[in-house]
């Protein structure tokens, strides 16, 4: 994203943008942090600049990285599924993914808010891929990595920061605590944050497993989340 | 896309908040679907959501009614936004019946949501359950802030601009409702829900010097 010289400073732009990338210079004018920015297209899609000083410009790679993970009704070329993530389990019903006896991970990087350097990213990838977790094969950041086996994101796209990507995988139960430990460890050396969801198939009786678990241990969750009500078809088979 | 996922928020805040959103497998039952999303939103539209959109076309404050319901497709996301259970509950019932063989979440409080499918005959499939934030969180914003901003979870609603909205309320530029309403707009989604931001606003306005 771009402001031209057009702009006559009056600062409606720079709240809009999530990211605190847009201020006023010492020449009255607005300016993008082009290293903040992370193309989300906010600021042209909602600000209203009196004088259309913002304007979206003609990204190459790889600070086209940025855009694909920020500007939301794009859809991704490999998934058709817009936004940054999968259907994970909001489809479950359809599509089985999350059987019984496994659970889902999303570990949304950079929200809420902060943003997050790809190389930050890299550093949980790596360690989720040592404990063994194969990553999402249809998530788009899986798509950016060299090394699906390592976790090892492409080189030239290291200096890049996204508003947000998704490592998604799915784990057996039984590793929960593991893959737990590892994102609390790797937490601690990110320079940003990342909130965590699980997914989980729901037992026919009501029950659900690492509810039990995550109630036994004190791990903290939302009293809110999202329930998939099991009406699409055709049905999996469970 | 877990962007309803984190919201977050007091319990008693987050009971006037139900998200609702609409979805096909793509590859499995997307095909010839985008009149099913359509009919969707006309079920939802029904029951006085106070927000609405289309992921792939944007939100009712942005683009209105009608370019949303005439432009779905066979990738598109609905959303509606409710802010109580009777809505909610005669919404769900609706769409069970109209047996469209699209896939249905609701987001909002456990407690809440599951005593609702089980009046219309249904039972939790699948749960997406937040564990929180992680990681740095002194580069959080305020948490009045974020029970605002979390209600866009792709983050296309700044914290400055809610800064900037309590702001201009303070100095009678703009109405709580028209601030919220603002707010509303850069999530494309249709997923933010401006009744509740205008209460968390008033909350804001009423602590002595609240986000001066």
């Amino acid at each position: 994203m771009l402001i031209t010289d057009l702009c006559v400073g009056c600062t409606r732009c720079v709240p809009y943008c999530p990211s605190g990338a847009i201020s006023i210079g010492k020449d009255k004018k607005a300016h993008i942090d082009r290293n903040k920015c992370v193309e989300c297209s906010v600021c042209y899609n909602n600000a209203n600049c009196p004088v259309n000083a913002i304007q979206p410009e003609e990204l190459e790679w790889p600070r086209s990285v940025r855009e694909v993970f920020a500007t939301v009704y794009k859809e991704h070329k490999q998934t058709n599924v817009p936004g940054r993530g999968t259907e994970e389990m909001k489809t479950n019903d359809v599509t089985g993914r999350f059987r019984p006896g496994e659970v889902g991970f999303s570990v949304d990087m950079g929200r809420p808010g902060v943003g997050v350097d790809l190389k930050d990213v890299e550093k949980l990838t790596m360690a989720l891929a040592k404990v063994g977790v194969e990553f999402e094969p249809l998530n788009p950041l899986t798509f950016l990595m060299s090394d699906k086996k390592t976790g090892k994101l492409r080189d030239d796209v290291l200096s890049e920061r996204v508003h947000s990507c998704i490592p998604e995988f799915k784990i057996k139960e039984e590793k929960f605590p593991e893959v737990l430990e590892t994102l609390q460890r790797v937490s601690k050396e990110i320079n940003s944050v990342f909130s965590l969801g699980i997914c989980v198939k729901v037992n026919p009786d009501g029950s659900v497993p690492i509810m039990k678990y995550l109630n036994e241990h004190n791990i903290y969750y939302l009293p809110n989340g999202k329930t998939n009500i099991g009406i699409g078809k055709p049905a999996a088979k469970f | 896309m877990t962007h309803t996922l984190h919201r977050s928020g007091t319990v008693e805040s987050l009971s006037i908040d139900y998200p609702v959103l609409v979805i096909a497998a793509q590859g499995i039952n997307s095909k010839d679907s985008a009149p099913k999303f359509r009919k969707a939103l006309e079920i939802i539209l029904k029951h006085n959501p106070v927000n609405f959109g289309d992921m792939r076309t944007g939100n009712y404050f942005r683009k209105g009614l009608k370019p949303i319901l005439n432009s779905t497709k066979e990738n598109s996301i609905v959303h509606g936004v409710f802010t109580n259970k009777n809505d909610l509950e005669e919404c769900l019932k609706e769409l069970k019946e109209a047996d469209l063989g699209l896939s249905v979440v609701v987001s909002g409080l456990f407690s809440e949501v599951w005593p609702t499918l089980k009046n219309i005959g249904l039972k939790p499939h699948s749960l997406n359950i937040s564990l929180g934030v992680f990681g740095k969180k002194e580069l959080l914003p305020e948490r009045e802030i974020l029970d605002i901003t979390t209600m866009c979870g792709h983050h296309c609603v700044s914290p400055l601009l809610v800064k900037k909205m309590i702001s201009d309320i303070k100095r009678d530029k703009i109405s709580i409702e028209e601030a919220a309403r603002e707010l509303a707009k850069p999530c494309v989604c249709g997923v933010f829900n401006p009744l509740r931001a205008e209460e968390l606003l008033e909350n804001i306005l009423k602590k002595p010097g609240g986000q001066s």
